[in-house]
């Protein structure tokens, strides 16, 4: 057992060396950035994913304001596909929550792509801004606090670039097709999560959230997404996670063997029988509501939803998706309440 | 006119055809559909819409997922194009009601969308796609424009449902008799409830029954009223 002397930054490292913390770590691979850390700079939510410091401002305000265990970047699903040559809406001008999407694809169609990753991947669109954002993060707390980062699964990537439900049907129709293009993201999203982790970032997460049970096949997971996410994660230095939301316990058996430190899910998932079948010595996270029980939850269900993820067999407190940011302070607080009076994980 | 036997056996083929996503039989069946008399309403209901159905128990049951049931949308496409030309105006191609239908602006997923309106359309809903991304006042103009029955809200992903709140705030504002259903892998019928939605969808064919009953609804307070 280890003592609750630790550090966040030890406390989350040693989670991943299969150490017991006590009390649970609090943390998440995903975005964890709130209004509250907005406001006291008087940012609007787009301006943080353009700009190295704000980014990292922006991340660091998430464990400085409420004692969250980690910093993580970067806060939308753009980056990838816009370093492939996609245009990303940032919605510039709007001054609520809107995460940038991709506004232009490379290709409506599968068989029109022509994928090029940039030789100077480095300095390549928005990869600059976060390799700053990891470098100030970990200057800045990086003694203290996890740097997280992460980058898209393959598949998930594949939905960016090209229309998705071309990119579904051709996974069954032409999965030679879709394999070789899957392979040339591998090699991109390995590159970049190197470029992460030799900036400063503690732990990587590689989010496969197009490869969910609600969207795919177990079989098809299998066949074709699952190899690929083998080849990522092998090319990844620890500690890695790999994250699928929804609808997930049809494959999670799966996840688990598919080379990741940790596997994490969302509230979907049925953790308990989750737990049961990936092992006692597997690290599972998630599963965390960080909508319907974070933003519309009052302080006793954060708690109550904390006390049963526990029972059902978390190793950590970890929000199944990004932390949508109007989350009331009273509910991160009794996040790091809960967790700390609940004692130590499993 | 053809016989019993063989009007079911082209509503089989038909219906086989959108199963297992066999366009050339789709193809097939529509054209001996036309050339032997049948009619092409009752080959659209009956032998394509059927077969959907059938689609819709499988992705139901875990049998098939997404890409299937795209797959599945495109023969059913193919046989649509065909006979659809030569349904016979009338009582029979009524509207059943209107609807407005988008994905909320931040979200640009169209999939379950466009595939809850091939079901509308099939089953005579008159359907005004607002497209991806859309902005949240452009579903009230359309609504108000069209005097539409439903708005459909559609949202793929956590980051993206809480438009629908605001939109839902927006029309009910405008117009409080609008019927309003939500669909969407992170929407769930607890929160549809608590922003104040008339209906959630968890996927195609549940929205289109969903849509029918409300459209029940509408009709018997309009003759009460």
């Amino acid at each position: 057992m280890v003592s609750g002397r630790l550090n966040s930054r030890e406390r989350v490292l040693g989670l991943f060396q299969g150490q017991e913390i006590d009390p649970i770590p609090v943390f998440s691979g995903m975005g964890n950035v709130t209004v509250h850390g907005l406001e006291e700079h008087g940012w609007r939510f787009p301006e943080i994913h353009l700009d190295g410091y704000k980014m990292a401002t922006a991340a660091a305000s998430t464990p400085r304001l409420f004692g969250f265990e980690c910093a993580v970047v970067p806060f939308d699903m753009g980056v990838e596909a816009e370093v492939l040559g996609c245009e990303v809406n940032y919605y510039a001008h709007r001054t609520d929550i809107l995460y940038p999407t991709i506004s232009g694809k490379l290709a409506a169609k599968v068989e029109d792509v022509d994928i090029r990753v940039p030789e100077d991947l480095q300095g390549a669109g928005r990869v600059p801004v976060v390799t700053e954002a990891i470098r100030l993060l970990k200057e800045g707390l990086g003694d203290e606090v996890a740097v997280g980062a992460w980058v898209l699964g393959p598949f998930t990537l594949g939905g960016q670039i090209v229309d998705l439900d071309d990119l579904l049907k051709m996974s069954f129709k032409k999965p030679d097709l879709v394999n070789s293009i899957l392979e040339d993201l591998d090699r991109l999203l390995i590159a970049l999560a190197g470029i992460y982790k030799e900036a400063g970032a503690d732990y990587l997460t590689v989010r496969e959230m197009g490869a969910t049970s609600d969207v795919i096949s177990p079989r098809l997971f299998g066949s074709l997404i699952r190899p690929h996410l083998e080849r990522v994660l092998a090319s990844i230095e620890s500690p890695k996670i790999l994250h699928i939301c929804g609808d997930t316990n049809a494959i999670v058996g799966q996840m688990a063997q598919c080379g990741a430190d940790a596997i994490s899910v969302d509230q979907k998932n049925d953790l308990a029988a989750s737990r049961a079948e990936i092992g006692p010595d597997a690290i599972i996270l998630g599963n965390l509501d960080p909508y319907g029980v974070l933003v519309e939850g009052g302080p006793e269900d954060v708690e109550r939803s904390v006390g049963e993820i526990i029972a059902n067999g978390a190793d950590a407190i970890w929000p199944g998706c990004d932390i949508w940011p109007t989350v009331p302070v009273e509910n991160m607080e009794m996040l790091m309440a809960a967790a700390k009076k609940s004692g130590g994980g499993r | 006119m053809v016989s019993e036997e063989r009007d079911a056996e082209i509503m089989a083929r038909l219906q086989k055809g959108v199963i297992e996503f066999d366009e050339e039989l789709v193809r097939e069946a529509s054209h001996e559909a036309l050339e032997e008399g049948v009619d092409a309403y009752h080959a659209i209901m009956d032998g394509l819409a059927a077969g959907m159905d059938v689609v819709g128990e499988l992705f139901t049951s875990k049998e098939y997922f997404v890409p299937e049931v795209l797959m599945c949308a495109d023969a059913l496409n193919v046989g649509l194009d065909i006979l659809r030309p030569h349904v016979v105006r009338g009582e029979k191609s009524r509207v059943v009601g209107e609807v407005v239908i988008g994905t909320v602006e931040g979200d640009v997923h169209d999939i379950g969308k466009n595939l809850v309106k091939m079901m509308f359309e099939i089953a005579g809903f008159a359907v005004h796609d607002l497209g991806r991304d859309v902005p949240l006042d452009q579903f009230v103009e359309e609504q108000t424009r069209t005097d539409s029955d439903i708005v459909c809200l559609s949202a793929m992903m956590t980051t993206t449902m809480l438009g629908m709140k605001t939109a839902i705030e927006k029309l009910k504002a405008k117009n409080p008799d609008v019927k309003i259903m939500i669909g969407g892998a992170p929407v769930s019928a607890e929160i549809a409830e608590k922003w104040g939605a008339d209906g959630y969808a968890p996927d195609a064919p549940n929205a289109l029954q969903e849509a029918l009953n409300m459209i029940k609804g509408l009709r018997k307070l309009e003759s009460q009223g």
